[in-house]
């Protein structure tokens, strides 16, 4: 039997390498883009919380000074001791209910030294109740 | 050796070292001190059975559906509890969310929103931390358990 072009252009030694090159591509691709497609699965399904509901003061910055004095107020202090540090914030974020019948009152200041990194500050009541870093 | 002689070594080899990059050591579960201490706990175990959810604890039939971070942060698996996680956030500072029951939990960071497991039964309980360190079990309101169970939208 004589074979057409045609028939050699699709014979199994040509077809093998580019099945074997796009198994390889896809394999890659799922591997790759698995975690993507679990990312996708669980998309959010709430809006991210917004971070800045109203900017207060657009150059607000902390010093290291400042941030060294803020950690040695204890936790329940008031909120004017910390004013009295950090001055006004950047910004206010949306208060929130975290407790029963407490709202909870969120202020976030950059870092002079690293503005990439924030301060958030939370008060309860008028209370300083504490802080953390926001990195971004 | 033929094309697929050396091409499946090369291909398993991949999929292998792949794999390992993205399946490191789960990190150590995270304890806590609690400010409240009781003779039954989750995480004990009465007459044989696990005790899944204690005084503190708000309780909600998820029925097997998803749980979802209520906002960006962190999940943590709990060293003590019945299958329970805790998440924290720089966004609400001081404030710890213990989550148990849960089944399939997503340790790491996460996103606002983003499935961090699954559960029948979720019982959770918010924790907020005191002047000496201590973590202290105090009356939630919904608002993050709502952000919690939010379904995706249709």
């Amino acid at each position: 039997m004589v074979s057409t072009p045609h028939s050699a252009a699709l014979s199994p030694e040509v077809i093998k390498p580019f099945l074997a090159g796009g198994l390889l591509l896809a394999l890659i691709g799922l591997v790759f883009d698995f975690q993507g497609a679990r990312q996708w699965w669980s998309a959010p399904g709430v809006a991210a919380t917004p971070s800045c509901e109203a900017i207060v003061r657009s150059d607000a910055q902390l010093s290291r000074e400042q941030l060294a004095k803020l950690l040695t107020v204890p936790e329940r202090g008031s909120k004017e001791t910390i004013r009295e540090i950090v001055a006004e914030p950047y910004c206010r974020m949306a208060s929130l209910p975290v407790r029963s019948g407490v709202t909870a009152e969120r202020e976030a200041y950059p870092l002079a030294f690293d503005p990439s990194t924030q301060l958030i500050i939370l008060y309860e009541n008028d209370e300083y109740a504490g802080y953390r870093f926001r990195f971004q | 050796m033929g094309f697929l002689g050396w091409v499946w070594p090369l291909v398993v080899g991949l999929l292998v070292s792949l794999g390992g990059c993205r399946h490191p050591e789960p990190p150590p579960a995270r304890q806590i001190v609690l400010e409240q201490s009781w003779e039954l706990e989750s995480g004990d175990r009465v007459a044989g059975l696990w005790v899944t959810g204690s005084l503190g604890d708000v309780s909600i039939a998820l029925n097997g559906g998803r749980l979802r971070a209520p906002f960006s942060g962190r999940v943590e698996l709990a060293a003590k509890g019945y299958r329970c996680i805790y998440f924290s956030t720089p966004d609400v500072p001081a404030y710890l969310f213990r989550f148990c029951g849960v089944t399939q939990p997503q340790a790491g960071s996460v996103q606002a929103g983003q499935v961090i497991g699954r559960g029948r039964h979720i019982h959770f309980a918010t924790l907020r931390r005191q002047p000496d360190g201590v973590w202290a079990i105090v009356e939630p309101s919904d608002h993050v358990l709502k952000q919690s169970l939010n379904q995706p939208l249709p």
